[in-house]
């Protein structure tokens, strides 16, 4: 079994290796392809054409296209993204200051989105096509047709401005650093319920509606009937027996749509002017700084690649089959 | 028959609606085609010259005005859902594509107009100024084209009227804006008999920071969307069906290199692809229309595969294959037909998606840029006057909310009737 595992691992591994691998080519050719002249994309406009000559050698410009692909790729391996010109620093170095900004808003946002669409399906299955049922899978096809940044626009609207419970916008109050550490827990966790709120919502849309379809189909099966011929109680059948039928599709769907939330962040964050890689990215486009943009892009696509992989692992210990059937 | 009111019912009232609205104005736009085309044969440089977009717009939607109503009338037999009960989600999405058509018709003014914006600046819904008129000096010599331009092409800007808070009429006109007062001789007015003529401009849905009508923003803005929404499914329809077909037709390599291809983009959170591209490839209508009808050509591959793959072994095709039937012919003649309901729900689907990034990409500055009234542009716009003007966030996220709530709704009603198995149960 244990060799079995170590071979899936392997497996999937190889694959992100290589999917990583093709998007760093995507992403190089992208930039080569582009029109324009690439010092121009490396360095500011308003410097001396000296410097972009100097530039030029530097960046490999002036040799050809394959060595130049060679040199991107070992650079991009060994984490050396270039120079940011708005921040002028290393690249990787203001990826790394605003990063766990976002993992760590992602990661509770995740929290809460599997906590919330769980209970409510659960809560929604117990009786189909009941109260709850209907109002929440109405709510969900309203909440599934609403942008995200409309919503963070409207709760805004009406939570900041109208009653002024939450701040509008960043994620610290400005006299924040006076602040001890449990204060500025507080304040940081007062900061962020909208932005929680509003990248959860979609979400918690989208997995309720998967889970609750799930929990239906496996409490149609007719093993259920079984149990429950058998006597067993209901609240044993939804633990036991229900629960962990119904779950792992979920986790293939948390894994793909882990990678779609930080696409979502890109956008809340905007809305709530939060320092995470998705405003990050947004003003680097805006600032024209290109190696920004591009190491954004590629610590975003590593970040999904892994969150897939993580997703495919779980469900391979989760589930004996699949290990099962890497054997053959 | 069933009764009921019927979609041809609603889009009748729509067409009676405008008719008797903008009588005047339909009666202008008539003579102005007539007077563009004897312009043309008697000075056809003059008149391909003064062809601009904003005058093709006007001349077309007054053609169309008159010709998609008998086109439906000849073709009725043919049109079988004109005949459907009517519903919320295709009542929204009718009122959607009049406005797309006939907006310069609807709207009494050009999206970008603006004038006195101290008086008329983030003005409440409901709200209206009053309009001074003053007379126009400049006259243009010859054809009647010119003054018949003036009438129904909206402009952006306006010299002979003035947006005043209020006017009081004596020796002279004394009139307020911003609560300061300004005169003006009587002479320069355009008068109405005795009096000078004032009128009243309603706000419907009140104004931007600049002054600018939200609800002719708004009737422009479904423009953009459609537009993108339109163009960019065609696209993805057309690369889905493609790629879709020759994956499950011809296999092997070409299919894995699609399908990993396909599982790669699926997880991609899609929005950074296309920012990506937009920021080096500079972002207008056509790069965003094309950035997102490419990136969004993966459910519908999806589809197309899995049925090639069974219509593959199927004996109608192969016999089919065998009479010598070019891919094309196939592809339209064996596989559409069958695929064609599935393929419809999830364009209808792609297109409130597409709609939906287009409104984000706007929302974020990257979307078609300020020349145009686009409904995300108009929310970032309302972002910033939270605290002065609900109604700049308020009409627009309630719009967008509609568009995709009837075009999710649209087409899950239509996969419910389209599927020959729900409708045997």
């Amino acid at each position: 079994m244990r060799s079995a595992t170590a071979k899936l691992l392997f497996k999937r591994i190889i694959s992100s290796v290589i999917i990583l691998f093709l998007i760093i080519t995507f992403l190089f050719f992208l930039v080569r392809i582009s029109p324009g002249d690439p010092v121009q994309k490396f360095v500011n406009p308003t410097l001396s054409p000296k410097l972009a000559e100097q530039v030029r050698t530097s960046l490999n410009l002036d040799r050809p296209l394959y060595m130049q692909y060679v040199g991107f790729l070992t650079s991009a391996i060994q984490g050396d993204l270039g120079v940011s010109y708005t921040f002028r620093r290393d690249v990787i170095s203001v990826i790394l200051e605003y990063l766990p900004f976002t993992l760590i808003f992602t990661t509770i946002s995740f929290i809460i989105q599997m906590i919330v669409s769980f209970w409510l399906s659960i809560k929604s299955v117990k009786k189909i096509n009941g109260f709850l049922d209907k109002t929440l899978s109405n709510l969900t096809l309203l909440i599934y047709a609403t942008p995200v940044f409309v919503i963070g626009v409207f709760l805004v609207f009406i939570f900041s401005e109208l009653l002024d419970i939450f701040p509008s916008s960043g994620a610290s109050s400005f006299d924040a650093d006076g602040f001890n550490f449990w204060a500025r827990l507080v304040d940081y966790a007062y900061h962020l319920v909208l932005p929680i709120i509003t990248l959860s919502l979609i979400e918690i849309a989208i997995f309720y509606k998967y889970m609750r379809d799930n929990l239906e189909d496996v409490y149609n099966k007719l093993f259920v009937l079984n149990l429950r011929a058998n006597g067993v109680s209901e609240k044993d059948i939804l633990i036991k027996h229900v629960i962990p039928n119904a779950i792992n599709p979920l986790i293939t769907v948390a894994g793909i749509e882990l990678g779609i939330m930080l696409g979502g962040t890109l956008i809340v964050e905007v809305v709530f002017g939060l320092p995470g890689m998705g405003r990050l990215t947004v003003g680097a486009i805006f600032e024209r700084d290109y190696p920004l943009v591009i190491g954004c892009s590629l610590v975003v696509s590593f970040l999904i690649i892994f969150s897939n992989l993580l997703a495919d692992i779980i469900k391979a210990l989760l589930d004996k089959r699949l290990l099962a059937g890497s054997l053959n | 028959m069933k009764k009921g009111i019927k979609i041809w019912h609603f889009l009748l009232f729509v067409w009676i609606l405008i008719l008797l609205i903008r009588f005047e104005l339909l009666l202008n736009t008539y003579e102005l085609i007539f007077s563009w085309i004897t312009l043309l044969f008697s000075d056809s440089n003059t008149a391909l010259s003064q062809l601009n977009f904003d005058l093709f717009d006007s001349m077309f939607s007054g053609v169309f005005f008159i010709v998609i109503p008998i086109l439906s009338y000849i073709y009725r037999k043919k049109l079988g859902f004109l005949y459907e009960k009517i519903f919320p989600a295709a009542l929204f999405l009718i009122l959607l594509i009049t406005c797309f058509l006939f907006a310069p018709l609807i709207s009494n003014k050009n999206p970008d107009f603006y004038k006195n914006i101290g008086t008329t600046k983030l003005l409440p819904p409901l709200s209206s100024v009053q309009v001074l008129h003053f007379k126009n000096n400049s006259t243009q010599p010859g054809n009647s084209f010119f003054p018949l331009r003036e009438k129904v092409v909206k402009k952006s800007f306006d010299e002979s009227i003035q947006y005043v808070d209020s006017a009081s009429v004596g020796e002279k006109i004394i009139y307020y804006q911003n609560e300061i007062g300004k005169e003006a001789n009587i002479e320069d007015l355009v008068m109405q008999g005795e009096k000078p003529y004032i009128t009243q401009q309603i706000f419907m849905l009140g104004s931007d920071q600049f002054g600018r009508d939200a609800l002719t923003r708004l009737i422009y803005g479904a423009r953009i969307s459609l537009t993108v929404g339109f163009g960019s499914v065609i696209i993805s329809l057309f690369l889905g069906l493609t790629f879709g077909f020759l994956a499950g037709y011809i296999g092997g390599l070409l299919d894995s290199v699609f399908s990993r291809l396909t599982d790669m983009l699926l997880s991609f959170p899609i929005i950074f692809l296309v920012i990506l591209i937009l920021a080096l490839f500079g972002n207008s209508l056509l790069s965003v229309i094309v950035v997102l009808g490419f990136s969004g050509w993966m459910s519908l591959f999806k589809i197309v595969k899995t049925e090639v793959l069974s219509i593959k072994e199927k004996n109608y095709f192969i016999s089919s294959k065998l009479l010598g039937l070019t891919k094309k012919q196939l592809l339209f003649k064996e596989v559409l037909p069958v695929i064609i309901v599935p393929v419809i729900v999830n364009v209808i689907f792609q297109f409130g998606n597409v709609i939906i990034a287009e409104s984000a990409l706007s929302y974020l500055g990257l979307g078609l840029g300020n020349n145009y009234s686009s409904w995300g542009a108009m929310i970032q716009s309302g972002q910033e006057y939270l605290s002065l003007a609900w109604w700049m966030i308020f009409f627009p996220g309630i719009t967008l909310i509609f568009t995709l709530l009837s075009a999710n709704s649209f087409g899950l009603s239509l996969s419910r009737k389209l599927n020959p198995r729900l409708q045997n149960d």
